[in-house]
């Protein structure tokens, strides 16, 4: 069974319509990325999985239980978590408190107010473990706001992980890094999804191609292309609508 | 964990300390207006600095503890009911929360505008009904009681002021720890993160709408203990406790403390309170400076007069905080003489006496001269600043000049 099922769903805003019957799954454990022209409706699809915005139509399935048309608390519950394209993080919390925040909830603390955060040993030391893996320990007492951008962008990215979620959904992670950033993002990004579920909506071919087992291409709303990253390259309809000379540079 | 401990026996160690020191019936009489301020400025506090709340509407809950409360006590006074005075303001709280519970369940889905405008409607509800329902809200009289009724405890009455006092002290203690320990909790935590980003916050797991609404709860339950001490003071309630200017000026208390600290409300409610009673003692032109500060507060203290003293942290952690003790004193006497000279001008336009003394020197009320000699020592000392503040820019970087952070390197 796949992890994540995309049955026939759309949405238009207003007559518009962005997601035009998109088909979808995807395995436990791969990482796959969707690419797509500007426009194509890439992060709309994202906002359907992960409840920000209701279905027009269609089913998504999250290892079997329909999510779609749920608030996002509930669909984060059950271990589908996020990254957004543009820095979406606690801005006056420190990086600490920011990434404690995100485990709050998986690690069953709730809406509890007889605990004290500063009490719970092991909450506080997953809190660690995820800013070593992060590479963010020397920022822990910064406030966040604070952070230059490519710290900003591994803790959009820690507040997506440190949950433990089974399968995570990065929108463009490494977008508006310098180069050498980006590859220490990717690095990071293939380190934090061992043993996880990867979907993620990337730009740059070189890291797409670095990245994923799988490739879908969305054009105008509709997947035209799904397969492995040769096979897309050699996909003649898929260098026709998008891909052309980006490969020849790759 | 230690130097906790010895601010919250520092903090206990005060409450008791301060009515012998303040003995006089003025000096109680004050400090129990301000241990009320501090409980309802903090519970403002959970919604706005904590929980990114702006209420318009705060006194609802703390007016409705109070004639909750005052009930109680004439219930209490004719024996339909056996309770202790001392867990009147428990009573009073219980009866905010419950109240809270109701509002919150609806005025909490969203905040910002919305919630803004919706404790401005629900407040200005009560406030009409508080004439409408006479039986409850007394009307424009009020409702009074005694609170030196019923059963006393271990001997003690309520009957003096100071015991108020220690009473209100005992619950003011109470009530500021448990604000400042639930801000310690996954609740507490996470109402600052729903009020950075409720968005991001729904996305790791937590409904915006129901942290916000455990905060909104719990700030009604201790806007009523306050409501529920008022009652106790001042043995009498009227519809002007939940109204529009009680909920102004827990805001302007907040706001003009600090909202980005725990002790922020603190400092405004004592500092307001001493306004309110000391101020307005010496001049009625008091709400003109209140006023003043709250603009003043907004355009240049955004973090309130608690982020004016943590901004010298820095400073203090680095061991330079002596480096600014020569300049911050230079620089005060041109600025004192130059709010002195204001204040003057203002008190001059507003004295109805022929001679009006102020700070010991006769000054003629319609003559010129006066108007001369107030405005020269304004324009002087505001020379003297301006020549000044450069001079103390330049200490203020020297004290804070930090080793280069690493945050802003790349790596």
């Amino acid at each position: 069974m796949p992890i994540l099922s995309l049955q026939q769903v759309s949405k238009q805003f207003g007559a518009t319509p962005i997601i035009r019957a998109v088909n979808l799954e995807i395995e436990a454990g791969e990482r796959h990325a969707i690419i797509g022209p500007n426009g194509a409706g890439k992060s709309t699809l994202f906002h359907l999985i992960t409840g920000r915005h209701h279905l027009s139509g269609g089913a998504i399935r999250f290892r079997g239980e329909a999510i779609h048309n749920r608030p996002p608390y509930e669909i984060a519950r059950l271990g589908l978590a996020r990254s957004f394209q543009v820095t979406n993080i606690f801005h006056h919390l420190s990086v600490f408190e920011n990434i404690r925040c995100a485990l709050l909830w998986s690690m069953g603390y709730r809406y509890s107010f007889w605990r004290f955060v500063a009490r719970e040993k092991r909450l506080n030391e997953r809190t660690d473990s995820t800013l070593v893996q992060l590479g963010l320990s020397d920022l822990r007492h910064y406030p966040a706001g604070e952070l230059a951008y490519a710290d900003q962008r591994a803790l959009e990215l820690g507040l997506a992980i440190a949950s433990g979620a089974e399968l995570i959904l990065l929108d463009e992670p490494v977008a508006g890094m310098s180069l050498s950033e980006a590859r220490r993002a990717v690095a990071l990004i293939r380190r934090v999804t061992e043993d996880r579920t990867l979907l993620m909506v990337e730009h740059d071919m070189n890291i797409v191609f670095e990245l994923a087992d799988r490739i879908s291409v969305l054009v105008y709303g509709e997947i035209i292309a799904s397969g492995t990253p040769e096979a897309i390259r050699g996909n003649r309809a898929v260098q026709e609508a998008y891909l052309g000379e980006v490969i020849d540079d790759a | 964990m230690l130097s906790h401990l010895l601010v919250w026996a520092g903090f206990a160690v005060t409450l008791i300390v301060l009515p012998l020191v303040f003995s006089s019936g003025l000096g109680l009489s004050i400090l129990n207006q301000m241990t009320i301020a501090v409980i309802f400025a903090l519970s403002y506090n959970m919604l706005l600095g904590q929980g990114g709340m702006l209420s318009f509407g705060h006194a609802v809950y703390y007016g409705l503890g109070g004639f909750i409360a005052i009930h109680l006590l004439n219930m209490v006074e004719f024996g339909t009911l056996a309770l202790p005075v001392v867990f009147v303001p428990l009573a009073g709280g219980v009866g905010g929360l419950l109240v809270a519970v109701l509002i919150g369940s609806f005025s909490t889905r969203r905040a910002g505008t919305v919630f803004a405008m919706i404790s401005l409607g629900i407040g200005e509800l009560f406030a009409a009904s508080s004439l409408i329902f006479e039986s409850f809200f007394g009307g424009e009289g009020g409702i009074s009681g005694w609170r030196d009724v019923g059963p006393t405890f271990f001997g003690v009455d309520f009957g003096q002021q100071i015991e108020v006092y220690y009473l209100a002290a005992f619950w003011v203690f109470v009530a500021t720890l448990s604000m400042y320990l639930f801000t310690r909790t996954p609740a507490g935590r996470m109402a600052n993160a729903v009020r950075d980003n409720a968005e991001r916050a729904e996305f790791i797991g937590y409904s915006a709408r129901k942290v916000r609404y455990i905060s909104f709860c719990a700030a009604g339950l201790f806007a009523g203990i306050a409501g529920g001490l008022f009652a106790i003071n001042y043995e009498i309630v009227t519809e002007e406790n939940l109204t529009l200017v009680t909920s102004g000026e827990v805001l302007l208390m907040a706001y003009i403390g600090g909202l980005g600290f725990f002790i922020g409300p603190i400092i405004g409610a004592v500092l307001l309170t001493l306004m309110g009673s000391v101020v307005s003692d010496w001049t009625d032109m008091w709400m003109l400076y209140l006023g003043l500060l709250f603009v003043l507060t907004v355009m240049f203290l955004p973090r309130g007069l608690s982020g004016l003293i943590m901004m010298h942290g820095p400073a203090w952690r680095l061991g330079r905080l002596r480096w600014l003790i020569l300049p911050y004193t230079i620089t005060s006497i041109p600025a004192a003489l130059f709010v002195l000279s204001l204040i003057g001008l203002i008190e001059l336009a507003h004295s109805s006496a022929d001679t009006f003394h102020y700070l010991g020197l006769p000054l003629a009320t319609n003559s010129l001269i006066s108007w001369l000699l107030l405005g020269a020592v304004a324009a002087v000392a505001w020379y003297g600043l301006r020549r000044l503040s450069p001079w103390l820019l330049k200490a203020w970087e020297r004290a804070n000049a930090l080793p280069a952070m690493r945050g802003e390197e790349s790596h």
